[in-house]
């Protein structure tokens, strides 16, 4: 069970999100200032931080500038309202892991804090090999039990990220952030149609599925053995 | 009054008449300095040559001295015959004046001078000679003409700066009055358009001077605000009209669940539904904050980009979706090409909103084609389709925020995605344009200036 510290001023958008983290597992704690969000991170060892730009009579990046030069490598999640053009480089840039602009769904948020506590992923290992699947990121190869799988890159690039959190919820815009690169919303269905095409690729000879979709939200990848 | 006397009519008026007498002044003074130094020589060379002629004949001395005090009625001659020892032998002057050098050139001394028996301190203009005998001639001649001159000048200045004040000052007026007039018109209409009256223009003379050119500057700047405050206007009405329409329905689904679900699943759909509806509504208004943000310019994570990566993207990302529709998608970049100033992600939602659109709009069996090339100084981006293309009238709308093409009108969108192109366009200075394509449809150009290099 993971801790993490929710730095947010808006008292319902807290409650949401507590209820919402607090009933997937995770033990969260709650500062409704800076101030006290400052003092709560310096205190504690956080799996997690969840941190609202806007906090009253300070900017919330300020919070996460002074943890940073501190030393404090805590992974942080910056939240911040819509529609800013440079919001997320400068939330990148004050020392945030990830972003994500309000309003947002929860099962964004939470799938993003997941992403965030699990790290850090050794993603030098090219050499994967989850259940009867198995992907060589160096030879561009896979293989599903004995069949070979014929993948293009973006194919693997999918299937890699996906393999590296089993079992976890990943999100549209997480896969494509991961594997496109680009920080975009796209729509939906660009992404599911990749997905259904990998599908048809893992299951073609009739094997059991590999990835479920997640209703509204993104992909899991669920081992086989 | 008060508001007269503050006023710059009263400042110029002023001014003016201020000037004027300057003018004349200097003018009065030139022409008196002028008079006086011609009648002063002229008295100086009669004094010079009959000195001369009296010394040059010492015999009868005494009596030139005499003929030439008694020469005049007036009593402005003066003369005198002076012995070695300083007595006078012939003439009105009193005594020898001093600081007479005897040096025969003219002099102003002051002099005691007899007039009708009478002893009188006088200035006079003087030119003295020594005679063999040891004596010494004075021919001298009364100062006041020349005084005369003086003060009658300056009382004709005095007499003359009256009316020339007047006259000025009334000029003055009469001047400022009329920029006063056009002044009086131009504030009536600035007070109208700050009333609200974007329509109102300033009237603007025919004269083209420096106050016609102003005046036709804030018309132009005027129809600038009208047009801006024209698509404000529109914008808010179209983002009023196009959230109505979701939320309408959000509520009528709400209402109906509310009254006629049974089962959860039931409520689980609706509450889905409204959830959609709420995120099409959400994007629309994040779409429209962004393009006001785009706009104004803020332009701080700019770094070299590579939009061959950018397309290869792009390309990669929507190639499964274009193969769905039956649509082939291709992908042709100029080898060498140099990188551009900008923001990667913003290029890569530029030419996401181009191919969904061109995606769109490409019937089966069509081909979509994105290609990326170097024109001069510029990269250029293009991406063309085969779809049934926009007729001419069209080309300028479809890049306003939420235009909507007569093509597009049956499709699924809010009419943001070009607009959002456009700004993006914008923030990198690079222009975008829609022509007819080679293939029948549309071919849509980003250029962007190249990066410079090193």
């Amino acid at each position: 069970m993971a801790r993490v510290l929710l730095i947010e001023d808006d008292a319902e958008t807290a409650g949401v999100v507590l209820d919402d983290l607090r009933g997937r597992g995770h033990a969260v704690t709650w500062a409704a200032t800076g101030p006290e969000g400052a003092r709560a991170a310096r205190g504690g060892a956080w799996g997690a931080i969840i941190l609202d730009r806007m906090l009253p009579g300070q900017d919330g990046l300020a919070v996460l500038q002074d943890l940073r030069r501190d030393g404090d490598r805590t992974p942080a999640l910056v939240l911040s309202a819509l529609g800013d053009v440079d919001e997320r480089i400068r939330g990148l840039r004050a020392g945030g892991d990830d972003y994500l602009a309000k309003p947002f769904a929860l099962g964004e948020l939470a799938a993003r804090i997941e992403a965030l506590l699990r790290r850090p992923v050794d993603s030098r290992e090219t050499l994967l090999r989850v259940g009867s699947l198995e992907i060589d990121l160096i030879a561009g190869t896979g293989r599903r039990g004995a069949r070979d799988l014929e993948l293009l890159p973006r194919e693997l690039k999918l299937l890699a990220y996906l393999m590296r959190a089993p079992g976890q919820i990943v999100t549209r815009a997480m896969l494509f952030e991961e594997v496109w690169n680009y920080r975009f919303t796209p729509k939906s269905n660009l992404i599911d149609v990749h997905l259904g095409r990998l599908r048809r690729k893992l299951e073609a000879s009739g094997e059991p599925p590999l990835i479920q979709n997640v209703r509204g939200l993104g992909f899991t990848f669920t081992p086989d053995d | 009054m008060t508001d007269f006397l503050r006023s710059t009519t009263l400042r110029w008026a002023l001014g003016i008449a201020l000037w004027s007498v300057l003018l004349a002044l200097t003018m009065f003074a030139f022409i008196y300095w002028q008079t006086a130094a011609y009648l002063r020589e002229e008295l100086a060379e009669t004094l010079r040559l009959e000195v001369r002629a009296v010394a040059a004949d010492p015999a009868s001395a005494a009596l030139r001295v005499d003929t030439w005090t008694a020469m005049d009625l007036h009593a402005n001659h003066y003369g005198g015959l002076f012995g070695s020892d300083g007595t006078r032998r012939a003439g009105n002057l009193d005594a020898m004046p001093e600081h007479l050098a005897r040096d025969g050139d003219a002099d102003r001394v002051s002099a005691v001078v007899q007039v009708a028996g009478r002893r009188l301190d006088d200035e006079i203009w003087a030119a003295a000679l020594p005679l063999p005998d040891g004596s010494t001639v004075v021919i001298a001649h009364d100062s006041d003409e020349i005084d005369r001159v003086r003060v009658t000048t300056l009382r004709a200045l005095g007499l003359g700066l009256v009316p020339t004040l007047a006259l000025s000052g009334l000029g003055g007026l009469l001047l400022a009055r009329r920029g006063r007039r056009r002044l009086a018109a131009t504030e009536a209409a600035l007070a109208e358009v700050m009333r609200g009256d974007l329509r109102r223009r300033l009237p603007v003379g025919t004269r083209g001077d420096e106050f016609d050119r102003l005046a036709a500057n804030v018309n132009r700047m005027l129809d600038e605000i009208e047009h801006l405050m024209d698509e404000v206007r529109s914008v808010g009405d179209a983002v009023a009209h196009d959230l109505r329409t979701p939320l309408t329905r959000l509520r009528a689904r709400l209402e109906r669940s509310r009254t006629q679900a049974r089962t959860v699943e039931a409520f689980h759909e609706t509450i889905d539904q409204g959830l959609a509806w709420i995120d099409q509504t959400l994007a629309m208004v994040t779409a429209v904050l962004r393009i006001g943000a785009m706009e104004e310019g803020r332009r701080t994570a700019f770094a070299p980009v590579d939009l061959g990566e950018v397309a290869a993207a792009a390309v990669d990302l929507f190639e499964p979706t274009a193969e769905e529709k039956g649509v082939h998608l291709t992908l042709a970049i100029a080898a060498g090409l140099p990188a551009i100033q900008g923001d990667r992600d913003l290029c890569f939602e530029a030419l996401s909103n181009l191919l969904d659109n061109a995606l769109k709009f490409t019937p089966q069996g069509g081909a979509v084609c994105v290609r990326l090339m170097r024109l001069g100084g510029t990269v250029s981006l293009a991406v063309e389709d085969t779809g049934p293309g926009l007729p001419a009238t069209e080309r300028d709308k479809i890049f306003q925020r939420f235009y909507r093409a007569e093509v597009a009108r049956q499709t699924p969108g809010n009419g943001l995605g070009l607009s959002l192109v456009a700004a993006i366009a914008k923030l990198h200075a690079a222009t975008v344009s829609v022509h007819p394509a080679s293939t029948g449809g549309c071919r849509f150009d980003l250029l962007f200036p190249a990066a410079r290099t090193g």
